[in-house]
């Protein structure tokens, strides 16, 4: 089997898995779009308050997250190419492996959410905080949720309910996935170095 | 005659395309790192970020071998925020916010 077929679906007009998925994320990724637009506005109208207090962010932290989605994420093609090759078992695993990930990044994040609940930083506390801590909360959410998709499709995959021809339901959650850490990409920047 | 299989390459596709988002992660938290400050170094932070969202639609997500406007979504996606964003440092950097 050629190297190529391995993250490469058949081409097609529409793209892997449920098409409903993907209007759900591009109303996702719309909504994630308004928030950056508006932090970064927020942060042109005072740049200085902005980045005293980008300062007292964690960013060895928010690498760790980083490199936990991207190779989570990684893992989701591979689970993808595996059930594409028709090994459910190595599919359940790869997924595994992404939510392990996943679960890496929610701990990371809650312990950079502890430091500033004991340093006594709230959404009140200036107009930075009240932007990092709700974009920052409202991706940890879509980290979450991506977690159970990802959990009940490697559920499914472990019971036999995918194959090399039907496994649309693993690209299904595979995308969500990765539209999770597409979100990331852009958040870690944005909010965490650029200044 | 049985056919000569492809070629298996040391490395698989994803797997390049996975370093390369690594690499690209790690320069952009040099740059944070190195307390780089202006317009240059935020817009290049910006420009990396977008690469890794382009190669994670393109070769993750799988829109490369998708046709039609579908081809297209992250890369509009990509280019809202970014434009915004960039519209947004350049008032900063410039004080007309």
């Amino acid at each position: 089997m050629s190297q190529t077929v391995v993250i490469a679906p058949a081409p097609g007009r529409y793209p892997p898995g449920d098409l409903a998925i993907w209007i759900f994320i591009l109303a996702e990724l719309l909504v994630f779009a308004v928030f950056f637009a508006a932090y970064a506005f927020a942060r042109a109208g005072d740049v200085a308050l902005f980045d005293e207090y980008q300062h007292t962010l964690d960013r060895r932290a928010a690498l760790v997250n980083t490199l936990a989605l991207i190779t989570s994420s990684y893992f989701v093609v591979r689970a993808t190419a595996a059930i594409r090759e028709g090994s459910a078992r190595d599919c359940a695993r790869w997924l595994a492996g992404a939510i392990g990930l996943g679960a890496l990044f929610l701990v990371v994040k809650s312990l950079e959410y502890a430091h500033h609940l004991e340093a006594g930083v709230h959404l009140g506390t200036n107009t930075f905080y009240m932007f990092y801590l709700s974009l920052t909360f409202f991706h940890f959410m879509h980290v979450l949720m991506g977690m159970v998709i990802l959990g009940a499709v490697a559920l499914k995959a472990r019971r036999g309910g995918y194959s090399a021809t039907e496994h649309t339901g693993v690209e299904t959650g595979g995308v969500y996935w990765h539209m999770v850490d597409l979100v990331w990409l852009i958040l870690f920047p944005l909010v965490y170095v650029m200044r | 005659m049985t056919p000569t299989p492809a070629p298996r390459a040391w490395i698989r596709p994803c797997t390049r395309i996975w370093l390369l988002l690594v690499l690209l992660s790690v320069v952009t938290f040099v740059v944070g790192e190195l307390g780089a400050t202006g317009l240059a170094p935020s817009l290049l932070v910006l420009g990396f970020a977008m690469l890794k969202g382009q190669l994670i639609g393109d070769f993750y997500m799988g829109l490369r071998w998708v046709s039609g406007l579908w081809r297209w979504a992250v890369v509009i996606w990509l280019l809202v925020p970014g434009g915004l964003i960039t519209t947004a440092f350049v008032m900063a950097a410039r004080g007309t916010a």
